[in-house]
């Protein structure tokens, strides 16, 4: 299945193709969401829609790195708008046999692949969804 | 000679979709509880239907309407013989109508359903004691007065299968005459449009079609054509006011006044129909007295259908002094005469003299023929007859559409008030005047930094821009609201045929469906509503005999609840049925790895009742083909949090389940103060503003930690809303601004950096996650492209 | 044979206008009522063929007297006499069954006009 790769840092991620609607570059400044959890970068008006901009460095609780966030991934989740944003986007590959991550099981991660001799976490778009509503509900 | 019909193809199909489900509706409501109302209806509803049909030349679903139309008179007689089987295989005729007119909207031919035909004039014949009479929808060759024989009108024809029926304008060019179609009283129809232009495809239709005769061949529309022909052909110009004056003349020109003429003039008095039956009843089964029949039915003057409708362009007399009041004259004279059902210009614009060059144009269904419109109007001074034409009937327009104020009695005020307007450019006129607005605004921008000599004239302008914005946004919005029953309305059928699959017995309650929401918000929320009712009734209501052991009646209850609460609109449906158990939706989730075994041991059961909305999780053991279907309570979550809404379930085991949407009303307008905090920018509803002053915040006295701002004979207590919404700000310094501001117990302080002034913005509803969180009331994008929240203040303090 | 006329009007002066008028196009004015009360009763005496009838008089409106005459005789043929600025009162003197209206100030040929096509003698 063809996956949108990006990265945090160094560490490669995968969505299903299907899941991104598109990539964008974050703008100058962003809306800061009044009593946001921390992950929450904030808002951007995205042709007149406003889109939910996560961090996704924090939403998976990775360290700090020393490289600033250069894309941010739309989600195509209906009419949900959230963003990622992340490090930089590699391109799209085809990401095969999907095994399950030791150690990681959280509801955003799908699990591990190799992708050219390298490792790619995949993601679960349903799964990221239900994490950032999460920050939302339980951080209070 | 031939006429398009084309371009009342779309009024046919969204006319008949309604009253194709109104009188599915119909059905399920009498199925539960005999009423006479709703037989009529339902008759109208199948009678509008045929008629429509047959002018559209849409033979097989005349054919359809008519046997519908002869099983509800039949009940109407003996109410007793209305059992389950019946109404069983009247909905499958409804349904199998809606499927022809979808059908036709495709550009397809309508099927002509054989078998459906047959099982319905077997049931005709069953009841009645006879057989169906052939589908007679106005005989208008009869009444040529020059053919004068039944020349052409043979309603048996049953070999005339020329494909009348084919789709849409193509059949204009077999018939004639038929203007008359579903008309005809005056029957003068096709015989007195002069130049013949109407009277082209409408005949096609309205022939007497063979239908009924040979279910096997439908398409009686040869026989309708061959008819119409004959009517071009001569189509004369001599219907003479004396073609009225037939046997069944009288009865048809009581039409008009019957007492309970129903909005719009739809309404056929039934006696009037009962009385077309007669002549043709014998011509389905083909008898010795067929030609007797036939001959009969020949020279009467169409007794069945409605009055004619005719279009009549006249001129008020550009001398006349005061032509609105001559305008409401004519108007006046015409209405005694039928049921106007269109007018153009609307009658509040005739009565205060707004006619363009005195053009007056009208479509009036009368009984009267053309010779009754001339003599209504040749003595009314300073007003010219310009034309006279037979129209086609086209369904009026239901004046339920769009109700219209204090019960506007006159069908023609609301005729001409009420349109159908396609809802893509209801969500074009929304996206534009959105766009309007966002540009009014980024004009006032520009104008902020232009000379200040200059400004004036351009604020002026933007100013009176913004108001006419604002004031057709707020006419947008309200063509948009639209009641729940266009939604609501589907329910009771849908919970009849799932009751009766999975042999239960249900009572359905509806209240509020009348509340509006955007239509927007309403189209998403069809699809949900009915999978909720669906889980309600399939796996919520225990069976018969689980009901009994449980002590509970063996009908189970579903009740859908609409309330409006300030902004929102509340949807709630709850059954009485066995429950929702949380332990065993959490031990699904865990199961499918959805969940850890410590996070649902942690959940609380509402929690637990959401997890229903995972993906993958049914405590349901059977999934059947009910609710295993298509959506799943996943979507159902999603499609109402996308609209803005919220989704909750109560459960309690044993005693029911109750889904709550909590749903925004539409996309609104909002009047805010604009503040600075920090880097950020936020709005504060005006209406919530009491109003903003300066103080030096050092030297305000204390309270406590809070300090307090002096306003009018009170100290108000001072919240920094930089610390109030969690965003960084500099230190502020000497005299600042405070914007006071009514709060939930007395009024606040809100200490902020900046006033930046009022705007004007179309709040967008929060999606999720945002709506999560407490004290936002929406967002909205600024001129300048910036995104900015409303601050909900109340809750930012209470939260 | 001449038509026969009854016209109401709280006004001598516009009465005998209309009387001239009427008289010049060979009507027969067969009686007068200066207000509402009396037209009715005026009317039911001498069932004339046509009636003119002021709209704002004492006692009782010609709109009212228009209303009752109609329910008496629904052939009544009642043409109102209005002034301009009076159209929503026509209006409604319509509904009450006027067939007609003239407007002041009149031209004798445009009231003889309006009546003859009234009456169908046009």
């Amino acid at each position: 299945m063809r996956h949108v790769i990006f990265r945090v840092e160094k560490e490669r991620y995968g969505l299903p193709l299907s899941a991104v609607r598109e990539v964008v570059v974050p703008p100058e400044r962003f809306t800061r969401v009044p009593r946001a959890p921390l992950a929450i970068t904030g808002v951007m008006n995205l042709r007149g829609r406003v889109v939910t901009v996560v961090e996704l460095r924090q939403l998976l609780s990775l360290p700090e790195g020393p490289t600033p966030p250069g894309r941010v991934v739309l989600l195509d989740r209906g009419r949900r708008d959230l963003g990622l944003l992340v490090t930089d986007v590699d391109g799209i590959e085809a990401v095969e046999r999907v095994s399950t991550a030791p150690g990681k099981m959280t509801p955003a991660i799908r699990g591990v692949a190799r992708l050219g001799g390298l490792g790619v976490t995949v993601l679960d778009p349903e799964g990221l969804d239900a994490a950032v509503v999460a920050l939302f509900t339980h951080s209070k | 000679m031939t006429m398009d019909m084309s371009r009342y193809l779309g009024l046919f199909i969204s006319e008949a979709t309604d009253h194709l489900e109104a009188l599915g509706r119909d059905l399920v409501e009498l199925e539960r509880e005999s009423s006479s109302s709703a037989v009529d209806s339902m008759f109208r509803h199948a009678h509008s239907v045929k008629g429509m049909a047959s002018s559209m030349g849409f033979e097989p679903i005349a054919i359809v309407a008519h046997r519908v139309e002869d099983l509800v008179d039949a009940v109407r007689q003996d109410r007793g013989c209305l059992d389950r089987d019946l109404v069983d295989l009247l909905l499958t005729a409804a349904d199998t109508m809606l499927a022809q007119v979808r059908a036709v909207a495709e550009g397809k031919p309508p099927d002509d359903s054989a078998a459906l035909l047959t099982q319905l004039s077997q049931r005709v014949t069953t009841m009645t004691g006879h057989a169906p009479a052939a589908t007679r929808v106005a005989k208008v060759t009869a009444l040529k007065p020059e053919g004068g024989g039944p020349d052409g009108t043979d309603p048996d024809g049953p070999g005339g299968g020329s494909g009348g029926s084919g789709g849409g304008s193509g059949t204009g060019s077999d018939g004639s005459g038929g203007a008359g179609s579903g008309s005809g009283p005056t029957g003068g129809a096709g015989g007195a449009s002069p130049g013949g232009g109407t009277s082209g495809g409408a005949g096609s239709g309205s022939g007497p079609t063979a239908t009924g005769a040979s279910p096997g061949s439908t398409h009686g529309g040869g026989a309708a054509g061959s008819g119409g022909d004959g009517g071009v052909g001569t189509g004369g110009s001599s219907a003479s006011p004396g073609v009225t004056s037939g046997p069944g003349a009288s009865t048809t020109s009581s039409a008009p006044s019957s007492p309970d003429g129903a909005p719009g003039g739809v309404v056929l008095p039934l006696n009037a129909r009962r009385a077309s039956d007669a002549p043709g009843a014998g011509a389905e089964a083909p008898s010795p007295d067929l030609a007797h029949s036939l001959k009969a039915a020949a020279g009467a003057p169409l007794p069945e259908t409605l009055a004619q409708r005719w279009a009549v362009r006249l001129r008020i007399a550009p001398t006349c002094q005061v032509p609105g009041v001559r305008a409401f004259l004519v108007h006046k004279r015409l209405t005694n005469l039928g049921t106007l059902v269109d007018l153009r210009p609307a009658l509040e614009e005739l009565k205060a003299g707004r006619i363009p060059d005195g053009n007056i144009q009208l479509e009036l269904e009368t009984p009267a023929g053309e010779a009754g419109i001339h003599a209504a109007l040749k003595n009314v001074a300073e007003v010219e007859v310009l034309s006279v034409k037979p129209a086609v009937a086209a369904p009026v327009v239901q004046p339920a559409l769009v109700p219209v104020p204090d019960g506007a009695r006159a069908p023609a005020d609301t005729a001409s008030r009420t349109v159908r307007v396609r809802t893509e450019l209801l969500d074009y006129f929304l996206d534009t005047v959105g766009e309007l607005m966002l540009a009014t605004a980024r004009l006032r921008e520009v104008g902020k930094v232009l000379p200040e000599n200059t400004r004036p004239a351009l604020e002026e302008g933007v100013y009176r821009l913004h108001t006419l914005v604002k004031d057709l946004h707020d006419k947008v919005m309200t063509a948009r609201m639209t009641p729940l029953s266009l939604i609501t309305d589907r329910l009771p059928r849908a919970a009849r045929d799932i009751a009766r699959r999975k042999e239960r017995e249900v009572d359905l309650v509806i209240t509020g469906a009348e509340i509006e929401l955007d239509r927007a918000i309403l189209e998403e929320l069809s699809d949900p509503l009915l999978h909720l009712l669906r889980n309600c009734i399939d796996h919520g209501l225990e069976a018969p005999e689980d009901r009994a052991a449980a002590k509970k009646g063996p009908r189970g209850r579903v009740l859908v609840a609409v309330k409006r609460a300030r902004d929102r609109v509340i949807i709630e449906l709850e059954d009485d049925g066995r429950g929702m158990d949380p332990a065993k939706l959490k031990n699904a989730a865990v199961s499918r790895g959805l969940l850890s075994a410590e996070a649902a041991a942690r959940m609380t059961d509402r929690e637990a009742f959401m997890l229903s909305c995972l993906p993958g999780v049914s405590t349901a053991k059977d999934i059947t083909d009910i609710s295993g279907r298509g959506v799943g309570m996943d979507a159902v979550k999603r499609v109402v949090e996308n609209v803005g809404g919220t989704l909750e379930i109560d459960s309690e085991r044993g005693r029911g389940t109750r889904f709550t949407l909590r749903l925004p009303l539409t996309v609104a307008v909002v009047h805010l103060l604009l503040v600075e905090v920090g880097a950020e920018v936020f709005g504060l509803p005006i209406a919530k503003v009491v109003g903003a002053t300066e103080a030096d915040g050092e030297s305000l006295s204390r309270s406590r930690e809070t300090a307090l701002l002096p306003h009018g004979n009170s100290l108000l207590p001072v919240h920094a809303l930089d610390a109030l919404v969690g965003v960084p700000a500099p230190r502020r310094q000497g005299t600042r601004p405070f914007v006071v501001m009514d709060g939930d117990s007395g009024r606040v302080a809100l200490e902020v950096d900046r006033l930046l002034g009022q705007e004007e913005v179309v709040l967008k509803p929060l999606s999720r996650p945002l709506d999560l969180l407490p004290g936002l009331s929406g967002v909205t994008i600024l001129g300048s492209g910036r995104p900015v929240f409303i601050l909900d203040v109340p809750r930012l303090l209470s939260a | 044979m001449a038509k026969r006329v009854l016209v109401v009007d709280d006004a001598i002066f516009m009465r005998n206008m209309i009387k001239d008028i009427f008289a010049s196009g060979g009507f027969e004015v067969v009686g007068e009522a200066a207000n509402g009360l009396e037209a009715v009763e005026k009317y039911k005496e001498l069932k004339p063929d046509l009636t003119t009838m002021d709209i704002v008089m004492p006692f009782k409106s010609g709109i009212e007297a228009t209303r009752e005459i109609i329910k008496a005789d629904s052939s009544a043929v009642v043409i109102m006499c209005s002034a301009l600025g009076q159209e929503s009162l026509v209006m409604e003197a319509i509904e009450a069954g006027a067939s007609d209206f003239i407007v002041k100030p009149f031209r004798a040929e445009d009231v003889l006009a309006v009546v003859k096509k009234v009456l169908g003698e046009t």
